[in-house]
């Protein structure tokens, strides 16, 4: 027994090291660092929760936190319409069932950056797809400022994301659908249910906690999302689709205010910890 | 019954076409002339079509470099990934000891941090021990988001594996490591190579790190390269789109053969259905 203990420490110590020193010690230093003030070529002074105060009081913050709270609430709740649709058209479709769920993964593993270059590119004012068939069709006369305009372009910020993560969500329901037993079906049949009806209280209470967890996980990252933002819109027009990462980044990165950076950075913390602590419940749960 | 089979084909029809429709795009433009991009000449299918952007890829820029990059930086994070991360999924399953709990826990939560939250902490990490610009420090930047991964996709692996046949090899006179190597790594395999797919992928993908921790011109990789054709708001469409195809074909290779054992490794492990 103290021979399986002490492989058992030994097997697990590259990773608790590597865990210390590349995601616990960046992250203690960094709420340190959030309480000082760092100015490149002066040493950092501690100012206690200064930056944290800046930034509530800054107009550009608030715009950041709300942004983010927007992206995340949008992208989510459409990709779960859409996903849960794609589970259910696909759910008992034997034929053709593998090759068009294989099609369907597909915006899954292509790069993100391809993603939102490609999209960027399909809303281009004069050239893209988007406004070029839409004229084409006599649907509008001139083509539609997607990136130009603040409330379209967080609208197609959240048409890319959607397009990157709804097959995920779709393949997840899809997997827990199919463990839902059929004779369950067949008795409501019997009892006279319909579609709807069966919908309602088999197949939702069966795949709820897989719904639970997929929402949970996707929250996490949406709320901390970098590439698509970055890359179409920079956070602009203005501050219209600022987030928080690419806000730290302006911060960091761009005006070196590393202090404030990092507060800017773990300012989704408490909320980021509330999601953590929901979906290790959940996994847990369904452990047991 | 026939209304339901019509909407189940509607969907299914509707949600096609919008995956369709980009990658569609993507392959189109990067067959057009710079000529029928600039005036939309012949916009839905270029004719006539040409293969000049992808050509200019390799003659004209460091496309060729930055496959390199990437596939360097893909490949050696995801071994060092797999050995690092299986090592610690074996003793979190198989071994008691105590703190197992806690530390499995841990390392579930250290796969939740995004790394949207974690760029700035760990590029000053890396100005501190003066490690930037350099392949190596993505190398040891990616398996933070990779190694808890594995570490909890294999955990479920190992979980699947009877006790008895491990218990077996030891009575039969086998050490632990033996048993490990010979019993269990071989039962594990499907799931070690899904792990390892995921983390190529992740990595071949990765695109906010890659930006912040490298500055010379020469390690860059194909993300970032990529996202420095667009010049302002001005864009080398044609070219850009044929890296875009290019840059996505390894992952849709790996993904089209091998997507069965992808599909398992994500309901077993990171997502329990």
């Amino acid at each position: 027994m103290r021979q399986e203990r002490v492989l058992g420490y030994a097997l697990v110590s590259p990773v608790a090291l590597f865990l210390t020193a590349l995601v616990a010690y960046p992250f203690l230093s960094a709420i340190y660092l959030s309480l000082t003030e760092k100015i490149v070529g002066y040493p950092a002074h501690f100012v206690g929760l200064k930056n944290y105060a800046t930034l509530l009081e800054s107009g550009r913050f608030r715009a950041v936190a709300w942004n983010s709270f927007v992206f995340t609430a949008a992208s989510i709740a459409v990709k779960l319409v859409i996903g849960i649709s794609m589970a259910l058209a696909l759910n008992n479709v034997v034929r053709a069932n593998q090759f068009i769920r294989g099609i369907l993964l597909l915006p899954w593993v292509i790069p993100t950056v391809v993603i939102a270059l490609t999209w960027k590119w399909l809303m281009d004012l004069f050239r893209g797809l988007i406004n070029v068939s839409l004229i084409d069709t006599g649907l509008i006369s001139s083509g539609i400022h997607w990136l130009g305009d603040p409330t379209l372009a967080m609208a197609s910020v959240v048409i890319a994301n959607i397009w990157r993560g709804f097959p995920f969500f779709g393949v997840s329901f899809l997997a827990a659908m199919q463990t839902v037993p059929q004779d369950l079906y067949a008795a409501a049949e019997v009892d006279g249910a319909g579609a709807v009806e069966k919908f309602l209280h088999i197949t939702l209470p069966s795949i709820k906690s897989v719904v639970a967890i997929v929402t949970l996980l996707s929250t996490i990252v949406t709320l901390n999302d970098f590439s698509i933002v970055f890359i179409m819109t920079r956070g602009g027009p203005g501050a219209a689709t600022h987030v928080f990462a690419t806000y730290s980044y302006e911060l960091g990165i761009q005006s070196q205010r590393w202090g404030l950076a990092m507060a800017a950075s773990l300012a989704s913390l408490p909320l980021v910890a509330l999601l953590i602590v929901g979906v290790v419940r959940y996994l847990h749960r369904e452990e047991e | 019954m026939r209304g339901t089979t019509l909407a189940r084909w509607t969907v299914l029809a509707l949600i096609l076409a919008v995956v369709f429709v980009p990658m569609f795009w993507i392959v189109v433009t990067s067959l057009k002339t710079g000529r029928q991009i600039l005036m939309s000449e012949s916009p839905y299918v270029p004719r006539p079509f040409t293969v000049d952007n992808y050509v200019y890829l390799f003659e004209e820029s460091r496309f060729a470099l930055w496959i390199r990059n990437s596939f360097v930086t893909a490949t050696a994070s995801t071994l060092l990934s797999l050995m690092i991360g299986a090592a610690g999924a074996y003793s979190l399953t198989r071994l008691r000891y105590p703190g197992r709990r806690t530390f499995g826990a841990l390392v579930l939560v250290t796969y939740l941090v995004p790394p949207g939250l974690m760029f700035i902490p760990l590029y000053q990490t890396f100005i501190r021990i003066g490690y930037t610009d350099s392949l190596g420090t993505l190398i040891l930047a990616y398996p933070t988001f990779l190694v808890p991964f594995v570490t909890w996709l294999l955990m479920g692996f190992f979980r699947s594996i009877p006790r008895e046949l491990e218990e077996a090899a030891l009575v039969d006179g086998a050490t632990r490591v033996q048993a490990l190597v010979r019993v269990v790594l071989p039962l594990a395999a499907p799931g070690l190579l899904a792990a390892g797919l995921f983390c190529f992928t992740l990595s071949w993908n990765e695109f906010l790190y890659a930006l912040i921790f490298i500055g010379d011109d020469s390690p860059k990789t194909l993300p970032v390269g990529l996202s420095e054709f667009v010049v302002s708001d001005f864009a080398f469409w044609g070219q850009l789109m044929a890296a875009a195809a290019l840059a996505s074909l390894p992952v849709i290779v790996v993904y089209v053969y091998l997507h069965k054992y992808m599909v398992q490794g994500l309901t077993a492990g990171a997502v329990k259905g």
